[in-house]
Order: structure tokens, then sequence, then C-alpha cells
């Protein structure tokens, strides 16, 4: 708002340039699929020539130039004079790359590749000049940027007659040149809303002007048409300065919609020396022509001006055509009224803009404002605050024994329902399209794709998804991962995949949805699938497994996910950065989110993500344990069941195994593992949540009782006071007090040192953290 | 007499230099974004004088200077086109459609000023 205005347009230049080269690319991409849409060509275009207007206004001259080789490159192919086929597309959609690169440049104020961006517009340029017509390169690219096509000349009356006295007291045969001027305006010219007396007064600029008026071309009366033009003028310019390329630039704009001739006297003969009959076709000017300097009276500049303002004003209210000549007054100055038919005039539209006229200047694009996001973040937390006090004054009024029926108990419903949606719009500020992180990959792909020499075409789907902002920061590096991983180790090479019957062309799909109140992201492929044999052994070389372990396909295909496992031969220059799938798997289930693979030998493998819509609620299991309550992410719960007698078997002192269904699994009782008990009362008594943990393995955790499912809001222990292990976070729940969040993964691996026992419970956590949440 | 200025512009780069060139210069101003939208913002507007780009979506610069002329009420609003193009036929084919006269991006404001006054005098 303080900021300069110019410095705020450069902010909204970069922003419209990201919006250009989004569109540039996915452009690019569908003529590369094959769309031929003339308005996807033209789209194309517009991007970058966008871009090379809004360089140019702001003088960044490196961006301007490569918007302009590249921009001349798609004029052609629009034109039609360059086919856009695969090749050109592939050349075009890099140039876009490197275009992207020098945005983001200018903008940053970094450097680009150099020698990749010179290269690139040399490539441009050939294509350009190979293909299509010679172009000549436009004069306003590099520095010289041109400026105006004509010399703007501001003239008032008050100049006018200022001026009209000096006249040339140097020596004449010095410098002072003498040019006959005849122009004779044609219909045209009117029509564009040119004016010939404000022409003339320009001219008068140049020097000492005389006009003659030629009327000579008006018919009779009954036949003036007052949208013709009739009559012309005849000047003598006398010009210290001014040569004829400066008198003619004064006619540029109307330069074929009018006779014009201009001569400068020769010295000697003072013969015309050019004559430059442009369509001279008009019947009226030439009927104007013939006539003219046989009736013609002397006007001088003033007299002229006067006339054109009177006619200006006379024609204010736009006449009629024909019935308005019958009921003028038969006067010259109406006669020359009607020659210049400006059919509107604009001194009576002084008038304010009214509502409508602001309500015309809109946006095309949706109208945003920029949020600070710690501001959101306020909002989202009182927003937290307000569903929990929302949730403790339900419970109150439970607790008093009201009637559902009465008229606290239906307000309080509403206020719930209230309560909800303004906790679904808040979240939703902070939700943004998948399409920020997916607009990446493409780029990505033909990178990846030419390093390693295979064939791919990126399909995306669903980029219109949104979630929340953190989820979409956090989700840009394993997606990064997971995409290159398709094409180094899933995509076979083009030979290969000919050997196998498939197109040279491997086909890699990201796609967004939202399923059941998640995000859900899989990127297939349809290489060649998880090679079972080969992880499996690896996994037993590695001794991730035993040898002898019956594993089942899903089993095998999840071993990619376990930490330490690569199976890659060499560390390729893609994929292979020491970071395997066990890190993007951990850093979705930071997110809270779960992925999974799904793979065909010979088709494919498709890896599905689901994420939490956002980071700031959770859906979780209410738990009793040892009288604390707790809550278990909703999405790390496969099933709960009540184990029986027999079910479980102790392995020794501290480890038992439940039998669920026929497998064992881990037994582990949460009170213990928390420190809330030194001895867990029978497993009978309880029951046990059969959990999914990081890597695939399962355990089930034994707690006292279900309270139920419920969607808490989040509040980190971190910032609220300090990491616990085994604990993802609190909450508060409806009765106010804190519940503690179980870290699933954290809590099947137990260590010993990892868990203090808490001897007094949690109360002491408890305490800390709720005047900090109640205060907000 | 404060006149008014359409901008028929797709870029929202190139309306919001216009509106601060114009407006500091004293004129009011009314945006569109494209051919189609200025051709809707007309008659509401009642500019003085027009300014477009070319190369617009939906409706180009040609376009939309042929519907102003074809509407009686502005037939007679001067329109400067303002472009980035400065090819001679596409200059011609401005002119054809009835363009008054055409300025070439990158603008300087004090010209772009003098050049509305050249036309709306």
């Amino acid at each position: 708002m303080a900021m300069d205005p110019l410095a705020a347009i450069k902010v909204t230049f970069f922003q419209e340039c990201e919006e250009q080269l989004s569109e540039l690319e996915s452009g690019l991409l569908a003529m590369e699929a094959g769309d031929t849409d003339s308005e996807i060509v033209n789209a194309v275009f517009r991007a970058v020539h966008s871009i090379k207007g809004g360089a140019g206004a702001f003088s960044l001259e490196n961006l301007v130039r490569f918007s302009h080789v590249f921009e001349t490159a798609l004029d052609l192919i629009r034109g039609g004079d360059i086919p856009a086929d695969q090749d050109t597309l592939k050349l075009l959609l890099r140039s876009a790359d490197v275009l992207a690169d020098h945005v983001r440049a200018a903008r940053d104020g970094g450097s680009v590749d150099e020698g990749r961006s010179h290269a690139m517009a040399e490539e441009l340029e050939a294509l350009a000049a190979g293909n299509g017509p010679a172009v000549a390169v436009d004069e306003d690219t590099g520095e010289g940027f041109a400026d105006f096509e004509f010399k703007p000349v501001l003239i008032q009356l008050d100049d006018v007659v200022a001026e009209l006295p000096v006249l040339p007291t140097v020596d004449e045969t010095q410098k002072v040149k003498t040019f006959n001027i005849r122009f004779y305006p044609q219909v045209g010219l009117y029509q564009k809303a040119n004016e010939s007396g404000l022409l003339l007064r320009e001219l008068a600029r140049l020097g000492d002007m005389t006009a003659t008026l030629d009327p000579s071309g008006l018919p009779l009366f009954d036949l003036l048409n007052p949208e013709d033009a009739y009559i012309g003028w005849t000047i003598v310019l006398r010009s210290e300065t001014a040569d004829e390329a400066a008198v003619r630039e004064v006619f540029e704009w109307v330069e074929g919609d009018c006779f014009l001739e201009v001569a400068e006297e020769a010295e000697s003969t003072g013969l015309a020396s050019d004559v430059s009959p442009e369509d001279a076709s008009d019947d009226s000017s030439d009927a104007a022509l013939h006539a003219s300097g046989s009736t013609s009276d002397d006007f001088d500049v003033l007299a002229l001006i006067r006339q054109a303002q009177g006619a200006e004003q006379a024609m204010a209210e736009p006449a009629p055509v024909k019935p308005a000549v019958a009921t003028a007054t038969p006067k010259v100055d109406a006669v020359a009224t009607a020659a210049a038919p400006k059919v509107d005039a604009g001194k009576s539209r002084e008038a304010a803009l009214d509502a409508k006229a602001q309500a015309s200047a809109r946006d095309a694009s949706p109208q945003t404002i920029r949020v600070d996001l710690e501001r959101v973040d306020r909002l989202i937390d009182l927003v937290g605050e307000l569903v929990i006090n929302q949730a403790m004054l339900a419970q109150r009024v439970g607790e008093a024994g009201l009637q559902r029926a009465s008229s606290v108990a239906v307000g309080l419903d509403d206020l719930e329902q209230l309560t909800r949606e303004i906790q679904d719009s808040v979240m939703a500020i902070r939700a943004q399209p998948v399409k920020s992180v997916f607009q990446r990959m493409p780029r990505l792909v033909r990178e990846i794709a030419m390093m390693t020499g295979k064939e791919v075409r990126l399909l995306m789907e669903g980029e219109g998804t949104e979630v929340d902002k953190t989820v979409i920061e956090r989700l840009s590096d394993p997606l990064t991962h997971m995409i290159r991983n398709a094409i180094d180790h899933g995509l076979e090479t083009p030979a290969d995949r000919i050997a196998a019957g498939k197109a040279p062309e491997g086909v890699v799909k990201l796609a967004a949805l939202h399923r059941s109140g998640r995000i859900v992201i899989e990127i297939t492929d349809d290489g060649r699938g998880i090679n079972r044999p080969k992880v499996r052994q690896i996994a037993i070389d590695k001794g991730l497994v035993a040898p002898d372990a019956n594993l089942t396909d899903d089993e095998i295909d999840n071993l990619i996910f376990m930490p330490g496992f690569s199976t890659a031969t060499s560390v390729s220059d893609i994929s292979g950065r020491g970071v395997g799938m066990d890190v993007v798997r951990r850093s979705i289930a930071s997110l809270g989110g779960r992925i999974t693979i799904s793979s065909r030998p010979g088709q494919g493998s498709t890896f599905t993500l689901s994420l939490p819509l956002t980071l700031a609620v959770l859906d979780g299991m209410v738990v009793t344990v040892a009288g604390q309550t707790l809550v278990a992410p909703l999405t790390a719960i496969i099933e709960s069941l009540q184990p029986k007698v027999g079910e479980v078997r102790s392995l020794g002192p501290n480890a038992q195994v439940i039998a669920i269904r026929d497998t064992h699994v881990p037994l582990i009782d949460i009170g213990r593992t928390l420190g809330y008990r030194l001895t867990s009362p029978p497993p009978t008594e309880g029951v046990a949540l059969l959990v999914e943990g990081e890597g695939g393995a399962r355990a089930a955790l034994m707690v006292d009782a279900i309270q139920g499912q419920r969607q808490v809001v989040i509040k980190s222990l971190e910032a609220n006071y300090r990491p616990v292990p085994g604990i993802a976070a609190a909450t508060i729940l409806g009765d106010g007090r804190v519940a503690l969040i179980l870290d699933v993964d954290a809590v099947m691996v137990p260590r010993p040192h990892d868990f203090p026992v808490l001897s007094d419970g949690p109360d002491d956590l408890a305490n800390s953290i709720l005047p900090l949440a109640q205060a907000g | 007499m404060t006149k008014t200025i359409l901008t028929v512009d797709d870029s929202r780069t190139m309306r919001d230099m216009l509106h601060l060139a114009l407006t500091e210069a004293g004129f009011r101003v009314v945006q569109a974004v494209d051919g189609m939208d200025g051709l809707e913002a007309l008659d509401a507007a009642q500019a003085d004088v027009i300014i477009t780009d070319i190369n617009m979506p939906r409706l180009d610069g040609f376009g939309f200077i042929e519907g102003v002329r074809k509407n009686d009420k502005h037939r007679g609003t001067p329109i400067l086109v303002l472009t980035t193009e400065s090819d001679s036929t596409k200059k011609q084919r401005a002119r054809d459609a009835g363009a008054t006269g055409w300025i070439v991006k990158p603008f300087n404001p004090e010209k772009l000023i003098d050049a509305i006054r050249r036309v709306a005098a």
C-alpha cells in the first residue's frame, strides 16, 4: 500500500509472468499431445508476447531479448510458416524452461545459464530463419527500445497564437526550407477519428504555415453527404528545422486515408520534388483535387482551428445523416462542419464515471488479496479454540440435563453447525491447488528424459485439487523423487519398450483427487514394474528379511520402502542421491500421509499417496489408557478388536503377540510403553487397535477402552511444551482436558531409553499446555 | 474537464502501468481485459479515447476496433493501438480496422499522454 506504485506493478508483472509461463507450458504440452486448436497456439504466443511486453516496460533487457527470439519463432508457427512437429515442440518446451529461468533471474536478481540461453536462442533463430520467411528482427529489441512511431506534438491554441508570428529571420538561403503540401483527407481519415484540424495544428508547430482551404470539391448542398470528405488544403510551410520526413510524420497516422503531397521547394525551380499519391481512388477527393486552386480562399491557421472547433461543437449532437443537412444553415461553416463528420464529440462526455463504468473495470482472473500467512494461521488457531469452546459448552449443556429439544440445545446445534462451517472455510484459506507443485514436474520430466535417453510423456490430472499450503510445500520433494524413480527405474529405454511390444514413449501419469476427506495423489508409470525376485534378493542380501521368509507380492513391493534399500546397481545421476523410498515414505508419514504401491510386472507401477487435507485437524480415535485420554490417528488404525483368550501368546516376560487371522503381530500396551503403569492388565480386558506403521509393519496397541471417533484440533507439543517421545502432538477435548495424540510409529518400536517413566502421568504436561492453549 | 480513457489489455501489468500513467496525468481510466470485455465496457465507460492492445484472448484488438467502429455511438472515438508489434502489415490491419494511431510498447508515459492529447484535443 505504501509501496512505490511502480514496484507494486513489477510484483504484479512477475506474478503474471508465472501465470504466463504456466500457460505457455500447458499450451505447448497440449500441442505436443496433438491439439491443433488455433486458440492454443495463440495463447502460447500471447504468453511470450505478454512477458516481452512487460519486460520491455521494466527494461529487463535479457528477458526482452530472449522472449523476442522466442516470440518470433512462435509467430511463425502461429502463421503456419513453421510446422509444429514434435522436434519443434521439444525445442519450444526447452525454450520455455530457459524463458522461465530468465524470468526468475530478472525477478530475483540472479543470472541464467548464459551458454544454455544463448544456444537456445540460436536454435530458435535457426528455426525461424530456416523454415519461415526471412524475419526482420524488430529494432525495438535489445537496447534500442523503439519508442513512438511518431514525434508527438502537443499544441494548444495559445501556443499557436504565440508561435505564429515567429517568422524566420535568418538568411533564407541558409536553412529555411519551404514545403508545398497538398492535403486532401478522405472519408477513412474521419472514420478513424482523426481530425484534419488537429493535424494542421501539428504541422503548424514545424514552422510558419499558411493553409489554404480548397472547398471546390463540395457538391451541391442537396447532394452533400455529411459523412463524406470533400475539402482539402494547400499548405505552404516554411521551416528551419523540419525535413520532409518530419512533415510526413505528422501525417503518418492518416497515411492511406488522404491524398498527401509533400514537395520541398527547390531553390532554383520551385517544382514539386516528390509526389506520393496514396490511393487516391476516393471519388470525392478526386473531385477535390481536380478543382483545387480555382476557388480557394486564404485561411490562416487560427481560422482553421476555429473552424475545426466549430465543427466539433456543431457535431456534438450526433446528427442523423441526410435530414440534418436539409435543416442545417447553409453557411460555409456548416459546410465545413459537414465535411468533418466527427459523429461523436468528446465534449459532452466529461461526465463522471458512474458505478457501471467502474464495474467494468473488472479483471478476468479471480479477484485475490494477499494476506500475511501469520494472520491466517492466527485465525485458524482462533477457530480451533472456538471449536474446542463450542465442544466444551455442548458438554456442559449435556451435563446440565437439558432436553435435546430445548431451545438452548437446539441453539447449540446451530452453533456447532456454524462452527464447523467456519472451520472449513478458514481451512480453505490455506488450501491451494496442487497445481503449484504439479507444474514443476513437466520440466523435471523433460530433463530426466534427456539425461536417461528415455522418451516420456507426462500426463497430469486434477491439478485444481486443493490441499493445505504446508502439505503442498512439503509434497514437492517426495513427488520429485517419485517422478525421478518412475522414469529412471520404472520406464524402460525406447529399445526395450519396442522389444516388449510397447510404444517407445513411456507414459508417467500424475493425478490428484479428493477421496473421503483426504487428498490422494497417484504416480503411475507404464514401465516394467517392480522386479520382485530382484527386490527380494536385495532385501535378503541386506539382511532386511530372512532368507526363508514367505512374502506376498505386496510385501515384496513394500520392501523398497525399507531404510537402506536401493535397487539401483549404480548410484545414478538421477534417482540415487542417497535418498531412497524410505525417505519418501517418512516425509509422507510426517504429513500424516501413507504411501502404497501396486505393481504389475511388465505393465508398470502405481504409487498412491494419501494425505490429510490439512495439518491443523486430525481424525482421531479417542481412547482411555490407565485413566488417561489419548487420541490415536485414525489413518494408522486398520481395525480394532477385543483379544480373546488363546489369541495372546507370551514370548518372554515383556513380549506378547496376538494372533490376528493367520499372522501374529506384537502386542504393545500403550499404558506401559508411555509409563502410565508398570504392569499391564490382561489383554482380554482391553481393546486392541491394529495399526500399521512406517514400512508396513503392524502392531496391536492395547488400550483400556474406546471413547469414540472425533476430529481434533492439533496443538503442537514442540511449540507449546517440548517434544515428547511417543507423542506426536496434543489436543484439547470437549471437556477442556488435554489429550495427547499418539505417535504410532514411535510406540511401535519402543526403545526403553526413549520413554522416560511419567510417574505422575501426563498431568504436568497437561498443565503446561492448557493455559497456553486457552490463551490462544 | 477530466477525460476518460478506456484501456483494453489482457496483461495486468500493462493495465496497471497504463492506469498509473494516465491517472497521474489527470485522466479517468476504465479498464477492460480483452476485446470482448472492451466492447461490453464501451457504453458505460463513455471514453474520450480508447487505448487497446492487439494480442488478446477472446477478441483481439483488430476485432475490438472493428466492433467500436460499428457502434454508432463510438464511431468517432479515437482509438490508439498500444502494442509491441511494429511490423507494417499489423499496423495496416489495425488501420484498416479503424485505428486512429498506434504506439509501440514499451511506452514512455509523457509521450503516451501527448499522443492522447493529440487525438483528444
